[in-house]
């Protein structure tokens, strides 16, 4: 590595142990300028291949650098400022550290060019956000934490299995296209993996199991890494495998279907994270041009929007200690603030125009509709109204406004205020001058998000999606329940298999395997051994016993001709001599 | 007492923003059904989407098929008590 190339994923992993040796307004200032000076390394740097090494042979590549892992790496430091910001006043180096390493293990793998690099920062990743959700220090969170990492490091090994079995068979670590192996055994265990980080159901039920759970400032970090660097790698190795736009499109739906049921406030957010990484996987399946900068476009965008819900949810969190919507109630006399800056985010996730979402989700939509994929383009059009009634309409209904639950509040500590302000601000500017956005992405098709027939039909949408929410109102209440999700299979169905096994299985192997086995195993072997020390005591003793016989009888033979009298010798040696010579008289 | 304070909670201001929003609704369709006829905007995709005020009908369905939907799922199916996974 030369000293003209900083990797910046590297600077943030390593300058965040510089943290807990630091005091007062010294670490503040260090905790800032570590992912501002990650973000200036990322702005400086100009699209080529850097930080190669060898390792056992092969060649690793920690910084490939083009248009596409630019704009990610753009948007992840910019996260970890504004999420180092939001999380200021938090007196907890260990969460500060993770947090540092968990953004840097994501430019790790945005800036990864073979498989061997991506994978070691792809389980940095697991193993230091894990410690924003533990750090929160309630039983939930820690019993959460654990199955969070269950189920990554299944996600790890089934990646790692892939990247050997691909090592294997192309004799490459490349981080390349797969689309030359597609439907081989490597190709489908690394897409599996993919899509498992991507929280693509049923894969994905972790995401809100963890999220929620998360530290307030942890879950701010979550909401923008795992899924959105699991999207960079389905755009660099999957781009354009139609099965991606049917799981992206279901995924969109789905995570709206939960949103309906949710009562906990960050899981509700945490499955519109769901559905609207949906849009993004779905882009990838498309694989268009257009396609596929709408993906990395909504990816960018996304980032910063859910990122200022999770402030807001979080915010609202700290400052009452409540969760579930049921609970809350008339906070927007209290916190004015904290509801206009929620909006804001609101406004963009549901891409209302002059806001993000409205300039980045539209190019997704329009992809689906170039290629007349007709049952897309009207899911992911439902997934949108979906969005705006949950996060736009109900969350903010429920959480600041309906019926006053008498819940004290207050403003949240300034910086965290502030950190909302700047993700607010860089939603609106990015709505209002899509061309800022537009003008890093790879395969710079010209789209332009503000046509009349653009704006009229959504606010039409949003208008009218609103007026079925008043409508429905009653319907929409929160109810004290928790929905189930695939998650089920390995919080109660591992408890129903140990319980099979303890008493059904048990009695089944006692009853039926114990029975079978006296008579396909125990049986046929005793016999069979029994067989075998037969024939060994009649032929290979016997022999043996034949043998020393023989031998017994012939030294008996010859200790008679060996009495110890030279004489005796003498004759026998002369005879001999004497038959020799009569030999070789005959012959001759 | 704020400003969103005096406009929620007096039913006089009330009745004026949910009047308001009627209307906005209604501007909303009728420039779907008109602005499009008189500058002939972008291509669409998909014939569906020529269909007069093609974005709020959608909309409005969508909402409603989302809450029906998902709430009929969940009663049915996923929707647990709390303490569910406690036992």
């Amino acid at each position: 590595m030369t000293l003209e190339w900083v990797h910046p994923g590297l600077l943030l992993i390593l300058g965040a142990w510089v943290l807990p040796f630091l005091k007062g307004r010294v670490k503040r200032v260090a905790m800032l300028i570590l992912p501002a000076a990650a973000l200036a390394a990322c702005v400086r740097m100009s699209p080529g291949t850097y930080g190669e090494a060898s390792f056992l042979g092969q060649d690793l590549v920690f910084g490939q650098v083009d248009e596409l892992s630019l704009v990610f790496s753009y948007v992840f430091s910019i996260m970890a400022l504004l999420g180092m910001v939001y999380a200021l006043h938090v007196e907890d180096d260990s969460q500060h550290v993770a947090a540092l390493t968990y953004a840097g293990g994501a430019l790790g793998v945005t800036f990864a060019g073979d498989f061997l690099s991506l994978y070691v920062f792809w389980e940095l990743m697991a193993v230091s956000s894990v410690v924003l959700v533990w750090r929160r220090r309630q039983a939930s969170a820690v019993a959460a934490g654990f199955r969070y990492l269950l189920v990554h490091v299944v996600g790890g090994l089934i990646l790692l299995a892939g990247i050997v079995l691909h090592w294997s068979q192309s004799g490459s670590l490349a981080f390349e296209h797969m689309g030359a192996f597609s439907g081989g055994t490597a190709w489908g265990l690394i897409l599996v993996a993919f899509l498992l980080n991507a929280a693509v159901p049923p894969l994905g039920a972790w995401l809100p199991d963890a999220y929620a759970e998360a530290t307030v400032t942890g879950g701010v970090f979550m909401s923008a890494f795992t899924t959105k660097s699991a999207v960079y790698v389905l755009i660099r190795g999957f781009a354009g495998t139609e099965l991606l736009v049917w799981l992206g499109a279901a995924m969109a739906v789905y995570g709206v279907v939960y949103a309906v049921l949710e009562n906990d406030a960050r899981r509700l957010l945490a499955y519109h994270i769901i559905s609207q990484v949906g849009y993004m996987v779905c882009g990838v399946g498309i694989g268009t041009p257009l396609a596929i900068m709408g993906a990395t476009a909504h990816a960018f965008a996304h980032i910063l929007y859910k990122a200022l819900l999770f402030m807001g949810a979080g915010a609202v969190l700290q400052v009452t200690g409540l969760r579930r919507l049921s609970d809350m109630g008339g906070l927007y006399k209290t916190m004015p603030l904290t509801l206009g800056l929620y909006m804001v985010g609101a406004f963009a996730i549901s891409a209302v125009p002059l806001f993000s979402g409205f300039v980045s989700k539209s190019m997704v939509i329009s992809a689906a509709g170039e290629e007349h994929l007709a049952l897309v383009f009207l899911l992911l059009s439902l997934a949108s109204a979906g969005t705006f009634l949950h996060t736009g309409l109900k969350l903010p209904y429920y959480m600041f406004f309906g019926k006053d639950s008498g819940a004290s509040g207050q403003e949240p500590p300034r910086n965290m205020l502030v950190a909302m302000g700047l993700a607010a601000v860089a939603c609106v500017l990015i709505g209002v001058f899509p061309g800022l956005l537009y003008q890093h992405l790879p395969n710079a098709v010209i789209y332009v998000p503000y046509t009349l027939e653009h704006v009229t039909s959504t606010l039409g949408m949003l208008g009218f999606t609103a007026l079925g929410f008043f409508l429905l109102l009653k319907h929409l209440d929160p109810e004290r329940t928790i929905s189930l999700d695939t998650d089920w299979f390995y919080r109660r169905g591992s408890a129903g298999f140990l319980a099979l096994v303890q008493s059904r299985l048990a009695r089944l192997e006692y009853d039926f395997v114990g029975e079978l086995y006296e008579f396909v195993i125990r049986r046929p072997v005793l016999g069979a051994a029994d067989l075998v020390r037969k024939l060994d005591s009649l032929v290979v003793d016997a022999a043996f016993v034949g043998v020393g016989r023989s031998t017994q009888t012939l030294s008996q033979v010859l200790k008679t001709a060996v009495d110890g009298h030279v004489q005796h010798y003498g004759l026998m040696m002369a005879i001999g001599v004497l038959g020799l010579l009569a030999l070789a008289m005959l012959t001759l | 007492m704020n400003f969103l304070e005096k406009h929620l909670e007096d039913p006089v201001h009330f009745a004026r923003i949910k009047r308001w929003f009627y209307v906005g609704l209604a501007v909303v369709v009728l420039a779907e059904i008109v602005l499009p006829r008189i500058f002939h905007g972008d291509q669409h995709h998909f014939s569906f989407e020529s269909f007069p005020a093609w974005g709020s009908l959608y909309g409005l369905a969508s909402c409603a098929a989302i809450i029906v939907v998902s709430k009929l799922i969940g009663k049915v199916w996923l929707m647990r008590r709390e303490d569910h996974y406690d036992s």
